[in-house]
């Protein structure tokens, strides 16, 4: 296969169709630091060109880690879609960027496809594409899932409440739960990220959310986000309210082994909770991702960090999950450098994610070393809720004090939900209506009072 | 005139063609609204009062429409503001020496590669090798390395303090301890390079932690046993927090004493140390490494 372009008379010619994908990438501090990228604006736009005529067979022939290598991988193929694969195979990857611009490509009409993608084909196309292609075809893309609650429907954005306390203190948490229920935050789920990694610790904070939701018949999901092999020891010690169960992925089997997964392990963990949930749907698993992740633990494999992001789309889909996010900028700036990087970064994992068939949402984020601001935070999470972006996080003014970054805040759910015009999910909005929460789009008599919630 | 034409002209005519533009409106009294602030012992709700006894969330701060008080924005801003003067801040090349310590460099050139860059800061520049070589005392017991990391304010800040504090310690305990010294755009796994150069048995690097919102000022210690490249994450133990709201420097010194007499005794560290022993004297650490909470303090005072 010829992998060449020619700009202004200069050739660019290229190894692999790995080396074309990270080249075709925009510019990513993590691919820098790996050593990856393109070396000039122009080779960039060589390798795009190469990119743009390649098929989605060739891109389905060659995965960026090798069958032989990687349970992932072996996933993908071995459970793709035949039909819909048929379909879109003879499509080079700038006509695929076409056709889900078009307008008479519909969300449905992209949903019957998605089966037939491969993670790489989804990070290919993002690489053709400028941020606003990519909310265009984000909020084209409707991902309905059911738990407690309906999430994903026309018209809507959702909000995990993220309650987090450095010491796993229940009180604290609960605190923080309750004013971000009178803000309108936590339809997505009320989910915890514990200080403390123990079966009896998952339990007693899951215990008390529940609590808190029982009392107050709130129709929303449940999480305490520890590694899942402890809340599967959770889930043993009997009687424990678990609506959703949370794992962090990477996009390859050496990055999972980091984190201590593999496929057996999920499937094991997903069949767990088939049986022992709490929650009631077909939609119970909860996963994050995040740019960089495998070259953190040096498991990239020589591939960019989009094209391994997508792959841990391509692991989450086989578990039908309620909520998948990516955490953008939770990694720092030797991933993603700064502002824009982060925003490009979200856009694409949105992306992605909805084409590969997921409920996609998005904590938007930066840690305090990231040359990010307050202001380009804001924009970015205008951004995600124009382009159809499923839930953001939530915390008391974006601060979170356990792992020390700033996130999305109470104040700006309905700040955000109000700008671009959609409200929550469905069963949550008539619960805040009743309470007195919210009334339509505009805050209601007894907004942003705690004491509303027992 | 065409159809269309026609059916522009009669909207027109609908929206007000030959009418002039509506005056503004009437102007009402405008009134202040009733003050919401960033809540202080002094002024916070009762809801923010409860919850400032279990978390240091900051709750209770009401809202302007879905947005946040006056008061509250620029309490925030000076929190961002902190954490992000923390993060910038370079430590002085001469500060090392100033302070009567050796001076190291990691292979970074400058800040920004320093933060994009963490390779080059696990190693040392060609200089600072030969440097260390020619003028640190080797073969020691415990060599505490004074470094930037993630804030050079916390270091210039009480990092002294610390590294004297941990050096006494561990002569009162009758351990040989190595040159005092200071290494610039340093990350952690340094120390692995110098403990190994000076053929220390434990090597503990003392250094600026990434900051958090309100918190430039934290110091974190992390230590290991035989000091070599190649040495990991779970090689290590560590404590965080160390500033004058969180463990004082002069605790943290004692604490680390212990931790490395432990390490010395059990000819190991990192996960398969047992600190069980210790839980009493080390509180948090012993546990293996969750941040107490900080107590928020209110930044902003204007002069009226």
């Amino acid at each position: 296969m010829q992998l060449a372009a020619t700009i202004r008379g200069t050739k660019y010619r290229f190894d692999s169709i790995k080396e074309v994908l990270a080249k075709a990438n925009p510019p990513k501090s993590g691919d820098d630091q790996a050593g990856i990228s393109a070396r000039d604006p122009v080779e960039r736009v060589a390798a795009r060109a190469v990119l743009a005529e390649l098929t989605l067979h060739d891109l389905r022939e060659n995965p960026v880690v090798p069958y032989e290598l990687d349970e992932l991988t072996r996933l993908v193929e071995d459970t793709l879609h035949a039909d819909a694969y048929q379909a879109i195979r003879s499509l080079t990857v700038g006509q695929f960027r076409e056709w889900l611009l078009e307008t008479s490509t519909t969300g449905p009409l992209i949903r019957s496809i998605s089966r037939g993608l491969t993670p790489e084909m989804a990070a290919a196309a993002s690489k053709l594409m400028s941020n606003m292609d990519l909310m265009i075809v984000g909020a084209k893309c409707e991902v309905v899932v059911r738990a407690n609650n309906t999430l994903g429907l026309p018209g809507r954005l959702s909000a995990r409440l993220q309650p987090n306390h450095p010491t796993d203190n229940v009180e604290g948490i609960l605190f923080s739960t309750r004013e971000g229920l009178s803000y309108g935050c936590g339809d997505a789920v009320i989910g915890v990220n514990p200080a403390t990694e123990s079966a009896e610790s998952t339990a007693e904070i899951l215990r008390a959310l529940n609590g808190v939701t029982t009392r107050n018949n709130i129709p929303t999901q449940n999480c305490v986000l520890s590694h899942v092999t402890v809340q599967m020891d959770a889930l043993r010690l009997g009687d424990v309210p678990m609506d959703l169960m949370f794992q962090s992925f990477s996009g390859s089997e050496k990055g999972n082994r980091a984190f201590g997964i593999s496929v057996a392990l999920m499937d094991e963990a997903y069949a767990m909770m088939s049986e022992l949930r709490s929650s009631h749907g077909p939609n119970f698993m909860y996963f994050e991702t995040g740019q960089g992740s495998a070259l953190s633990s040096d498991a990239h494999h020589g591939a960019d960090q989009v094209t391994l992001e997508a792959r841990c789309y391509g692991f989450a889909r086989r578990y039908k999950p309620f909520l998948v996010n990516t955490v953008v900028g939770f990694i720092g700036p030797e991933y993603l450098e700064d502002g824009a990087q982060i925003t490009r970064a979200a856009l694409e994992d949105h992306f992605m994610g909805k084409l590969l068939g997921l409920p996609m949402g998005c904590d938007a984020c930066f840690t305090y070393h990231s040359a990010m601001g307050q202001n380009e935070l804001e924009c970015l999470k205008v951004l995600l809720g124009a382009a159809g972006c499923s839930y953001l996080m939530s915390l008391p003014v974006g601060d979170d004090i356990m792992l020390n970054y700033q996130s999305t805040s109470f104040h700006d759910i309905p700040s955000v939900r109000g700008l671009v015009q959609r409200r929550p999910t469905p069963e949550f909005d008539a619960w805040l209506h009743e309470m007195g929460i919210m009334d339509g789009l505009k805050p209601g008599p007894r907004f942003g009072d705690p004491g509303v919630i027992r | 005139m065409s159809t269309t034409r026609k059916l522009i002209e009669a909207l027109r005519e609908r929206l007000g063609q030959a009418d002039p533009l509506p005056s503004p409106p009437a102007i009402p009294r405008i009134q202040a609204p009733p003050a919401r602030v960033f809540p202080t012992a002094r002024t916070r709700s009762c809801y923010a009062e409860q919850a400032a006894a279990h978390t240091a969330a900051i709750l209770g701060i009401g809202h302007v429409g879905t947005r946040y008080a006056t008061d509250v924005v620029l309490q925030f801003q000076a929190e961002l503001a902190v954490a992000h003067d923390a993060v910038h801040t370079v430590l002085p090349d001469d500060w090392a020496q100033s302070q009567g310590l050796l001076p190291l460099k990691s292979r970074v050139e400058d800040h920004h590669q320093f933060l994009l860059r963490p390779d080059l800061g696990r190693r040392l520049d060609e200089e600072s090798l030969e440097r260390l070589r020619g003028n640190a005392i080797q073969d020691v017991d415990i060599q505490p390395i004074l470094a930037d990391g993630l804030s050079a304010v916390a270091t210039m800040g009480s990092g002294i303090r610390l590294l004297e504090t941990f050096s006494n310690e561990c002569r009162f305990r009758g351990w040989t301890v190595g040159t005092p010294m200071c290494a610039k755009y340093a990350r952690v796994w340094l120390q692995d390079e110098i403990g190994e150069t000076v053929g220390a048995r434990v090597a503990c690097i003392l250094l600026g932690e990434r900051p958090g919102l309100g918190t430039g000022d934290g110091l974190s210690a992390y230590m290991v046993y035989e000091p070599r490249m190649g040495k990991t994450d779970s090689d290590r133990n560590m404590i965080s927090n160390i500033h004058a709201r969180g463990i004082v420097p002069e605790l943290a010194g004692r604490q680390l004493a212990m931790m490395a007499g432990a390490m010395l005794d059990q000819k190991t560290s990192g996960v398969s140390l047992d600190l069980s022993g210790l839980t009493a004297e080390l509180g948090q650490a012993a546990s293996g490494g969750y941040r107490e909470p900080q107590r928020r303090v209110r930044l902003v005072e204007t002069d009226r």
